[in-house]
């Protein structure tokens, strides 16, 4: 009880003084007590958890949009995947006495500490994303990250959901020994062309040989299969088509049902097909569903629109798979555009910024329709010199490591333009103070709702 | 210029950690900036590499995993690496590419894989990763900056790359870099290494192309935006002043 109370105390004095309470409480109560965590869990009957390397906060907001139609859930605040950020998630909602106000939670948990977090926990459903190789563990361990959660999921008593696209988090689907299921988009939005960057699934994890596809949707997502063994894709238990703002969603022995798409960017519609193939393994109606993706705002840096004079669209990027989902999506806005880039390397960006080099920042240079580019941040001169080489001339490059006033220099070059968008993308250290800096400069209280069709 | 510079980047499908194609699109765009024309070929771990057609051998780091396929594919062939490369074949080699020059190089759980004794080096484990940023001053080209991450220490018996500022460098212990040797540049530098050292890439240029029997003298370029960010870097991770370049 004592680490509990502490920890309550806490995190009502953080409020107090106008603070997040999102990792702080957790970290000092695991302090006191490592065994809190099992404890406050005890009275949880349902958890849903979402892991993988990219999409986990999206899905994870559009999945508890969907669900809080149904029941209150508990969930952890965006980014907080660590032991600390869901202990603090439970502390928040359990009240002097160790009860919590609901029973079912939703929880993001970064692939390395799924084992901790679904050993203390009745996981329900385990959601796996995607497997790409993140920028902070770039040793070639990626074989490390697929055994944790392999292990992770040993613990589960219910279903694992992984999409059908990606050949890692397939193989983690097959060697789950309970019941697994599929996600997936249908055959014919996939294309052969484009993206050559690193592919980390290139090989068959049952049998070595290099896999071979029929085609891409991105990174390398698409329709595998293994020469050598009879490892494939399957065809996935939930299919989703994205066409013209929607996702039409075809389940077997239900009719097909569509829903309207709120996110930017085929890697957000991949979020999409995820939360609703979880909200339907979960039991979730198509009625609740639509009106939970009515109620989603999207998370800070995902494609996250400000109404700011001409408008900014704000991104996060943090390893070369993510980042080239961004500027895909960037590519297929037909218009021009400035685009402002920043890059730090403190230790939550990760301090190793090669990555940015296996970034397919060619493909902006080439089919962007770029107006003008800003780099900003500690490593603003690195991105400066990674477009250089990608093809841009430096003529067209502003080097403004003060991230405010990077973000006015793009938004004044868009101005005198005619009023372009101005794409942002930062790592992680820059996206909060950007979007402060995006909101502080909105011109009218609503924020723009998504309008375009940005996916091709 | 009809003659195309050739460089052979080996087992990209292996050896694709730390980001490779920043070394090769710095290469390449600082040959076509020039006039030159030049060529990538891709060598992977089930073709043989031909090496009398290379002008210039780029070999980068994989997991350990990956990197244990390589040296097998490597060691097949060890004795026509050594004969062309004590014939001036230029090699950059990276990280791991680095550590397979040597004698061996041993992993933490205490197998030796065997390199192919191209230099008199070799590779232990040690406590810990040695990562972080790391600056060096070398005869070849004035400084280097860039960023490390290794868990072996290499000691071998040849002139270094250069010797280190700031960072860890080799071992860790003799304040050493890489390795400069024949033809033969090794080191732990990534970040990529080349594009922010446009004065080493060029120096790698240079024996490429006196290699291939190509004009050598390269006009200079435009470099004030690697210099910029080659010197922010260095004032950044070390206190001393640095030479002009
Ligand atoms: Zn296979």
């Amino acid at each position: 009880m004592f680490a509990l109370w502490i920890a309550k105390l806490l995190i009502l004095l953080l409020r107090l003084r106008g603070k997040s309470a999102t990792s702080l409480p957790g970290k000092v109560a695991m302090r006191l007590s490592p065994k809190l965590l099992a404890r406050l869990c005890n009275s949880l009957e349902r958890v849903v958890i979402v892991t993988g390397t990219n999409g986990k906060t999206t899905t994870v907001r559009l999945l508890a949009a969907m669900m809080r139609e149904e029941t209150p859930i508990i969930t952890n605040a965006e980014g907080a995947n660590l032991t600390q950020g869901i202990l603090s998630a439970l502390l928040a909602a359990s009240n002097w006495r160790g009860r919590l106000a609901s029973k079912t939670a939703l929880f993001e948990v970064d692939e390395a500490t799924l084992p901790n977090i679904a050993s203390c926990m009745p996981v329900k459903l385990l959601v796996v994303t995607n497997v790409f190789r993140d920028q902070l563990d770039r040793y070639g361990e990626i074989d490390n990250t697929i055994d944790k959660i392999i292990a992770g999921a040993a613990f589960v008593r219910g279903t694992v959901l992984v999409n059908a696209d990606d050949p890692l988090a397939r193989h983690i689907g097959l060697r789950f020994a309970g019941a697994s299921k599929t996600f997936g988009f249908s055959p014919e939005g996939a294309s052969m062309t484009g993206f050559d960057g690193v592919r980390d699934g290139a090989f068959c994890l049952q049998c070595g040989a290099a896999l071979e596809y029929d085609g891409y949707f991105y990174g390398q997502l698409g329709l595998y299969r293994c020469p050598q063994c009879d490892f494939s894709r399957p065809h996935p238990d939930f299919v989703g088509h994205y066409s013209q703002g929607l996702l039409q969603f075809h389940e077997v022995g239900t009719p097909d049902t569509s829903y309207r798409v709120p996110v930017r960017g085929l890697y957000n519609v991949d979020n999409l097909l995820a939360a609703v193939a979880a909200a339907r393994v979960f039991g979730i109606s198509s009625e609740a569903i639509r009106s939970g993706i009515d109620h989603f705002k999207s998370p800070i840096g995902r494609m996250q629109t400000f109404s700011t004079s001409p408008q900014s669209i704000l991104n996060l990027i943090k390893n070369p798979a993510g980042c080239d989902s961004v500027l895909t999506a960037i590519c297929a806005d037909p218009a021009e555009k400035v685009v402002c880039v920043g890059i730090n390397d403190q230790a939550a960006d990760g301090r190793d910024v090669s990555w940015l080099w296996d970034a397919n920042f060619e493909q902006l240079a080439e089919f962007g329709r770029v107006h003008r580019f800003v780099v900003s941040g500690d490593r603003a001169l690195d991105m400066a010199v990674r477009f250089k080489y990608a093809g841009v001339p430096t003529a067209s490059v502003d080097v403004v490591p003060d991230l405010e006033a990077a973000l006015d220099a793009a938004l004044s070059a868009a101005q005198s333009a005619d009023g372009l968008s101005v794409y942002v993308l930062t790592t992680y250290t820059l996206i909060h103070k950007a979007a402060a800096l995006l909101a502080e400069r909105r011109v009218a209280d609503v924020e723009i709702a998504y309008h375009r069709a940005s996916v091709s | 210029m009809s003659k195309s510079l050739i460089i052979a980047h080996l087992f990209p499908e292996l050896l694709n950690l730390y980001a490779d194609k920043g070394n090769i699109q710095t290469l390449t765009q600082r040959l076509r900036w020039r006039g030159y024309s030049v060529e990538v070929r891709p060598v992977k771990a089930t073709q043989s590499p031909e090496l009398e057609s290379y002008h210039l051998v780029l070999l980068g780091g994989g997991s350990d995993r990956e990197q244990a396929l390589v040296a097998t594919e490597l060691y097949k062939q060890r004795s026509e690496w050594r004969a062309a490369a004590s014939s001036g074949l230029p090699i950059l080699a990276v990280c791991g590419g680095y550590q397979l020059l040597g004698d061996f190089y041993q992993l933490p759980g205490g197998d030796k894989v065997q390199g192919l004794s191209i230099l008199d080096m070799t590779t232990v484990p040690g406590e810990g990763r040695l990562i972080g940023n790391i600056a060096v001053e070398s005869e070849l080209c004035g400084s280097i900056v860039g960023f490390e991450n290794h868990g072996g220490r290499t000691h071998h018996n040849h002139a270094p790359l250069g010797s280190v500022v700031s960072g860890y460098g080799n071992n860790g212990q003799d304040r050493q870099e890489g390795v400069h040797h024949w033809n033969i540049i090794g080191t732990y530098i990534h970040g990529p290494l080349l594009p922010k050292n446009p004065q080493l890439a060029d120096f790698v240029l240079r024996s490429a192309l006196t290699y291939a029997d190509l004009p050598a003298d390269l006009e200079p370029l435009d470099d004030r935006m690697e210099l910029a960010a080659h010197q922010h870097e260095w004032a950044r991770h070390t206190s001393k002043v640095q030479k002009t370049l």
